[in-house]
């Protein structure tokens, strides 16, 4: 559904997207991680037809977006890492500008603003100026914009970006909901672990390339991440006693007590986690918790990145 | 050019009116959905404008201003009037003074609201979100001007009850009042059209702050202007006894055409500023040129006519045919060379369409051609008429007066002007290839490389004159071959062509053409270019939208047999 290849955008000597090709299939939900100033939202902005590229191309629904851009924004929403809004234009109209932007009429157009009122939760916002909005809210509404006329794709910039917890959660169950409902998604974050959740497949992009892309365990394998798990174990008492127990144990490593907790890094499958914490609760240790903790796409990140700006 | 994506719809939904409502509450109902369906083809920024601004206070701050000055110049006309104004001949003056009350709102706050409008899109971003909707930049300026109109009615509206006072009193006909209004009216909208492409220009980082100065003395400018002529008109140059003048009428006749096609370019102008790098931003433009000129050509010939041949139509035509094809020249020669593939799968196919019309496609190569085809065909359009009118005899009272120039003086200057815009736009042409190639450069380079063309053209001669005393004296010498200006102003204004003549001849048209061929080889590369088919999924999109748009009649039998 989402197809670029050999995308390049330089703005002088500065390599914004250098060279970056990769797809993303019907339904499925992309994360796109990298530092600042990687060209995430450079490559966001030439797929949402904003911006053209200096080569490559970038096909959405098989339409290129350098020469069909008319076939791409009626297949696509943008949701931009900007709030913008218009003075003394309330929710309702400002949907409803969009929706006759996209030519909707009739009734459709009255359903299409009701519905994504509904789904983003600003039917009870209606008939409130936008510009008098929280910065929750506007996101909201650029969700909404993005989805007011049903677009099969969705590129989403930072859609997180200074929101409170509350919010962003409620984004991410949002676009969860997106997601089953067969949106094909591209969306950058700086918070990897909700990315981690929702996304089924990450491209990594640094200094304008294209460092690793496919799953967390694919990356993991191409960049030999070695697939360890850190585990925390908390005790009633003898957090120290524990540690020296486990000292010297197959697969244990890295040992740190903390208060009642010990944390160390296992080698092991899950199986051998069980196993483990079966031989802990007979040795005579009084578990209150054991809490595996998998290789996270933050670990993967941080392996795959130098942290070079450009 | 580019094929319209489908548009979304569904009918509105018939809510019928009860069975028992009478025949007026479904007439009334039938005229709400009519309504209804009206505003769903409004233009979406109609639309929104129109909703902004009944909330907006700097409307209802404009507004309440407006009815206030109004009023205020009824009563005090009135007052100062005293009984007479029931018979002294007051009309004019009350009218004048609605007439500006109106004309600062209609020429200031209008076209410089349209400008905001369309600046604040693209400081704020919103003009981002805009852009990548189903709209067309066509669309986007058809939605302002359309809320610019919608304002003027809305300011007219409200001055209408005093106009219509002012024609009860004596001293003002209908006919003025009506003229007044058209003419005020026309200049809103060609002041908003202008105000949107500067608008347009704001975009340019370094020249950013010069639009917005540019619209406010461009409005102040021309509420100045059309207050003036308002002016000039009523109270030194008779008034309503103009109307019965049929040159007053063809004057009138000749700025509309005018105006209605500068309009039709600076509209083009700002739809191709706000549209997509891929787009074909030049073919509209190119054919509003060429019509801009045909109507040029047309009125000229009018002229001519009425003046029964006055010899200075010719060459005043031709000066002007020189200018235009020179600014467009300089305009068009600053084009990309690369034609998009959006734009190739455009392009003519047969060889008779691409003779035809690849000159009006986007490339410098092509611009160059376009420009020099029009004023070679505006030359010889002339010659033409020339030759015709030595042969009728048309012109027979300017010949007697003896102010009728030969036609070879005409010759030698369109050869002349030709060669020039040959050249100076050759050299341009061929001066923004090597900057090419280092970097990206635009239209607005090309103007200023041509302005420093001529000027460096003008004043080297000058400037080595000057430093010689004898060479002072002299007066015109081929020192000033490079000097467009001197050289042609020589050539028209004595009574026989300078002695250098010979020597221009040669050496102008020489130079031209020495220009030309080197531009040749690309101007060829533009012309092989060819049209290339549409990608594979774009042709099965548009077999699927026809085969919606025209279905095939299912089978319908024509006779008993075919069932």
């Amino acid at each position: 559904m989402i197809e670029l290849s050999g995308l390049r955008r330089h703005f002088g000597a500065t390599r914004a997207v250098d060279d970056v090709s990769f797809g993303v299939a019907e339904g499925h939900v992309f994360g796109y991680i990298g530092p600042n100033g990687a060209g995430k939202t450079t490559s966001m902005r030439i797929l949402a037809t904003l911006d053209l590229p200096d080569d490559g191309d970038a096909l959405i629904d098989g339409f290129s977006v350098v020469n069909d851009p008319d076939r791409v924004r009626l297949r696509l929403g943008f949701m931009p890492d900007f709030l913008v809004t218009y003075p003394n234009v309330n929710v309702r109209e400002y949907l409803d500008f969009f929706a006759r932007a996209y030519r909707l009429r009739g009734h459709v157009r009255a359903r299409a603003v009701q519905r994504v009122m509904e789904f983003t939760g600003l039917d009870v916002l209606a008939d409130k100026p936008t510009d008098a909005l929280s910065k929750g809210m506007k996101q909201r509404l650029s969700l909404g914009r993005a989805l007011v006329h049903d677009p099969a794709v969705l590129v989403l910039d930072e859609p997180a970006a200074g929101l409170d917890p509350r919010a962003r959660i409620e984004l991410r169950e949002m676009i969860r909901a997106l997601a089953r409902r067969g949106k094909t998604i591209l969306i950058s974050s700086h918070i990897l672990t909700e990315l981690a959740e929702m996304c089924d497949t990450v491209g990594i992009l640094e200094q304008g390339r294209l460092l690793a892309v496919g799953t967390v365990d694919e990356i993991q394998g191409k960049h030999h991440v070695t697939p360890r798990r850190g585990v925390a174990v908390e005790v009633l008492d003898g957090a120290d006693r524990l540690a020296a127990w486990l000292t010297g144990r197959d697969g244990v490593a890295e040992l740190e007590v903390e208060g009642n907790t010990v944390r160390f890094v296992h080698g092991g499958d899950r199986q051998d986690e069980a196993a483990l914490l079966r031989v802990i609760v007979e040795a005579g240790f009084g578990v209150v918790s054991f809490t595996p903790r998998r290789q996270s796409l933050e670990d993967v990140f941080m392996k795959v990145t130098e942290g070079r700006v450009q | 050019m580019t094929t319209e994506p489908e548009i979304i719809t569904l009918d509105v939904e018939a809510t019928e009116p009860p069975a028992d409502a009478g025949r007026w509450a479904r007439a009334w109902d039938a005229f709400e959905r009519l309504l209804v369906r009206l505003g769903d083809r409004l233009n979406p920024i109609l639309v929104k404008e129109t909703r902004q601004a009944l909330k907006s206070q700097q409307f209802l701050f404009t507004f309440a201003l407006l009815l206030l000055f109004a009023w205020g110049w009824s009563i005090l006309g009135v007052a100062v009037a005293g009984p007479g104004v029931a018979w002294g001949s007051h009309g004019e003056n009350m009218f004048f003074g609605y007439f500006v009350i109106l004309a600062i709102p209609l020429l200031v706050v209008v076209p410089f609201s349209a400008f905001r409008s369309l600046a604040a899109e693209q400081e704020s971003r919103t003009f981002e979100l805009l852009s990548i909707t189903a709209m067309s930049p066509r669309q986007i300026i058809a939605g302002k001007l359309g809320s610019a109109l919608l304002q003027m009615s809305i300011y007219l509206s409200a001055v209408s009850p005093c106009l219509a006072f002012t024609y009860l009193l004596r001293g003002i006909d209908l006919l003025t009042i009506l003229y007044f209004l058209f003419w005020v009216t026309v200049g809103s909208l060609a002041c908003s059209a202008l105000a949107l492409f500067l608008a347009t220009a704001s975009l340019i980082r370094q020249i950013q702050i010069l639009p917005t100065i540019g619209a406010v003395l461009g409005a102040a400018a021309a509420a100045w202007i059309g207050i003036l002529l308002g002016g000039v008109f009523l109270f030194e140059e008779g008034g309503s006894a103009n109307f019965h003048d049929r040159e007053f009428w063809v004057i009138n006749a000749a700025i509309l055409t005018a105006v209605v096609a500068y309009f039709a370019m600076v509209c083009e102008a700002a739809v191709a500023r706000l549209a997509f790098a891929s787009d074909n931003r030049s073919t509209r433009l190119r054919i509003i040129m060429v019509a801009q000129f045909a109507l040029f050509t047309g009125w000229m010939t009018v002229v001519w006519i009425l003046e029964q041949g006055f010899p200075a139509v010719p060459f005043m035509f031709a000066i002007i045919a020189g200018l235009h094809w020179y600014a467009m020249g300089a305009l068009m020669t600053g084009e990309s060379p690369v034609l998009s593939q959006r734009v190739k799968r455009n392009l003519p196919q047969s060889f008779l369409g691409r003779m035809l019309s690849t000159w009006f496609y986007p490339g410098p190569g092509a611009g160059y051609g376009l420009a020099l085809c029009g004023l070679v065909a505006t030359m010889l359009l002339m010659l033409v008429a020339m030759v015709l009118d030595d042969w009728v005899g048309f012109s027979r009272a300017a010949r007697f007066w003896g102010r009728m120039p030969p036609i070879s003086t005409f010759v030698i200057f369109g050869i002349l002007g030709i060669s020039y815009v040959v050249a100076f736009l050759g050299v341009g042409l061929l001066l923004m290839r090597a900057i090419r190639r280092v970097a990206p450069v635009g239209l607005l380079l090309s103007v200023l490389l041509q302005v420093m063309l001529v000027a460096f053209g003008c004043g080297v001669p000058m400037v080595i004159e000057m430093s010689s005393s004898m060479a002072f004296r002299r007066g015109y010498s081929l020192l000033h071959v490079t000097n467009p200006i001197y050289t042609l102003v020589e050539m028209v204004n004595r009574p026989a062509p300078p002695t250098q003549t010979p020597a221009l001849l040669v050496l102008v048209p020489g130079a031209a053409l020495v220009v030309f061929l080197l531009n040749l080889p690309s101007l060829a590369r533009e012309l092989r270019n060819v049209r290339i088919a549409k990608p594979r999924r774009v042709a099965e999109e548009d077999a699927v939208l026809a085969a919606l748009r025209h279905p095939q009649p299912g089978f319908v039998p024509q006779n008993p047999w075919d069932h």
